[in-house]
């Protein structure tokens, strides 16, 4: 809509350029600078006062030799692949809310679904946390009420994991080896509100006489949810892992407050992101801990690059 | 539509798939379920019986006098940031997507571009360098840097948003109100804003949610108690060394009421909102 102006126009529409400055301000101020001075420190050995010293690639060179942070990424990969098997009740919740007939039931499921968003995620992660306790915890409740934890102890003793005994509580929080199971286990099934309902705008454009079609030729509810559901929203799904994969690699929030802020006993769930707040926060090391920053961001941008040719092949 | 009848049938024939829609909801609401009832309950009474909600008779509402001295304050912070932010946010974005919608004036592609690239930028990269740039504003420790941070975070999605929208509005009203000597402040306020109701109040959820539910920034800003928003006073609750249960279960509670009155409210744009917000990011 917006045309070129010519110069006389221009002499009179220029107090539209005081429009765009109170944003433009915030933004160089809040966004573009602290973005150099995070390129610019990553050069510097920095302790966040006056004082700094340049050592050009040295914090770099750190980087790839810093064991923590090696191991990190192979952490953040782990966690980015859990990510798909995450997806798929949220999927399969959509569907079945699609192909119900009724309008009605299918709004209510959809408020009932965004009602858990108004607990605050923060409150949603520290109620995971005491599910997690060893002595309190539903979760070991549960495996001790269900008779589950009976199977783990004997599945343990077969592949001598080391992991379940009979009369010790399990301590999801603080055995090494139960941190990643843990992290993926938490929140459970997993359901994203955005999530279902980004699924279900995608669905929405099947109508009825799609489902009343297939049904005349027989065909059953797992080919349908193959052949006409899955390709229909595959655009959504892709929107959605990317969304996930981007967060749980630029995340550090969930380490830090279900473990804490070293990734809990043995550092298992150590994330980049939660190194670069330890070394910033913790250790005092601004200019490595900007060094980091720029590591995870080239990872953001590859792996953005890389989805938006993906896409782009497929349309 | 399908007449009464029908529906009836209809709800025969879907039997199992509300089973298992019902199944997936009832373990996603059951922290919820866990949060209330442990909040009327004392540690003895919950060892004894953590699953069943106890008589209410003997409910602790202690637990809940507790919670309400704790979180109130941390809820007004928090109510603070969240609507300064959100509304001071949502003007500026109206005004830079109003500039970008209506003419094309030098240089506006180029400032375009320079708010889009910011998309790229993940924010979590920036929280160092942000950190000390606050610390010499002289703005740690004071609920304006969160206020300020989260304006100028919200900017590029509600421009981006916001300038399709303006855009799309018709021509002649613009028109109509130049002929009658409006100028362009005066034309956002009596044609951009009373059309752009719908997706302004989508816009003023997201921002609203996100600054509701951040921590990380409030943590290492905040260091006095009386500036604590919820995040951070919900971080401190949870780092005493004895848990009462059952108060800070309370608190819990009590920390999601300004959210439950938001969501009765706006129950359609919640809904809309969180489907809008799959684009941000």
């Amino acid at each position: 809509m917006a045309a070129p102006l010519s110069r006389q126009k221009l002499l009179r529409e220029w107090k539209l350029y005081f429009f765009i400055v109170p944003s433009l301000a915030m933004v160089l101020t809040f966004a573009y600078f602290p973005a150099g001075s995070a390129v610019y420190h990553s050069f510097f050995e920095w302790a966040g006062g006056d004082t700094k010293q340049l050592i050009g690639l040295d914090n770099f060179r750190r980087a790839f030799h810093d064991q923590v942070l090696l191991s990190s990424f192979l952490t953040v990969s782990v966690l980015m692949v859990f990510n798909l098997f995450q997806m798929i009740p949220s999927i399969l919740l959509a569907v079945l809310i699609h192909r119900l007939k009724s309008d009605r039931w299918q709004y209510i499921y959809r408020v009932l679904l965004v009602v858990p968003m108004i607990v605050p995620g923060l409150v949603r992660l520290f109620i995971w946390k005491f599910f997690f306790d060893p002595n309190l915890g539903v979760l070991n409740g549960l495996l001790d009420f269900t008779g589950l934890k009976g199977v783990l102890v004997s599945l343990d003793h077969v592949f001598g994991w080391g992991v379940f005994y009979a009369n010790v509580p399990i301590g999801w929080l603080s055995q090494p080896e139960l941190i990643l199971p843990s992290l993926f286990l938490w929140g459970f099934p997993w359901i994203g509100a955005v999530g279902v309902l980004i699924f279900l705008a995608g669905l929405q454009s099947i109508g009825q006489d799609v489902y009343e079609a297939a049904e005349l030729d027989g065909i059953g509810p797992f080919r349908k949810f193959i052949y006409i559901e899955l390709p229909l929203i595959l655009t959504q799904v892709r929107l959605m892992l990317v969304l996930l994969i981007v967060g749980t690699l630029g995340g550090y929030g969930l380490q830090l407050q279900l473990l804490n802020e070293y990734g809990g006993p043995g550092g298992r769930g150590m994330v980049p992101g939660l190194w670069m707040y330890n070394r910033a926060f913790y250790a005092g090391e601004f200019g490595y801990a900007c060094a980091i920053g720029m590591i995870i961001f080239v990872f953001i941008l590859v792996l953005t690059f890389v989805n938006n040719r993906y896409v782009r092949i497929e349309k | 539509m399908s007449p009464a009848p029908t529906r009836r049938s209809d709800l025969s024939r879907d039997w199992t798939k509300h089973l298992f829609i019902l199944f997936f909801i009832l373990i996603e609401l059951f922290p919820l379920y866990m949060m209330f009832q442990v909040s009327f309950k004392d540690n003895a009474t919950f060892i004894r019986q953590p699953w069943l909600p106890i008589n209410p008779l003997s409910w602790h509402w202690e637990n809940w006098d507790f919670a309400f001295h704790l979180i109130l304050p941390y809820i007004a912070n928090t109510v603070f940031v969240a609507v300064t932010g959100t509304v001071c946010s949502l003007f500026l974005a109206i005004l830079g997507a109003y500039f970008f919608a209506r003419h094309k004036l030098p240089f506006s592609g180029l400032l375009w571009a320079a708010f889009l690239a910011l998309m790229l930028m993940p924010s979590v990269v920036n929280i160092t360098p942000l950190f000390m740039l606050l610390k010499s504003l002289k703005l740690l420790n004071t609920l304006w840097a969160l206020v300020l941070v989260g304006i100028a975070g919200g900017q590029v999605f509600s421009i981006f948003v916001l300038r399709n929208f303006i855009e799309d509005l018709p021509r002649d009203l613009f028109e109509a109100a130049e002929m009658d000597g409006a100028s362009h402040l005066q034309q956002v306020f009596n044609v951009v804003i009373p059309m752009s109701g719908p997706i302004i109040g989508t816009l003023a959820i997201l921002s609203f949610l996100g600054m509701w539910n951040d921590f990380l920034l409030p943590l290492i800003v905040l260091r006095d108690k009386e500036l604590f928003t919820l995040g951070v006073g919900l971080i401190y609750l949870d780092g005493e060394y004895v848990k009462q249960w059952g108060q800070i279960m309370a608190a819990y509670f009590v920390a999601s009421i300004p959210l439950i009155i938001v969501f009765l409210f706006t129950m359609r744009l919640f809904v809309r909102g969180l489907s809008a917000g799959a684009i941000k990011g």
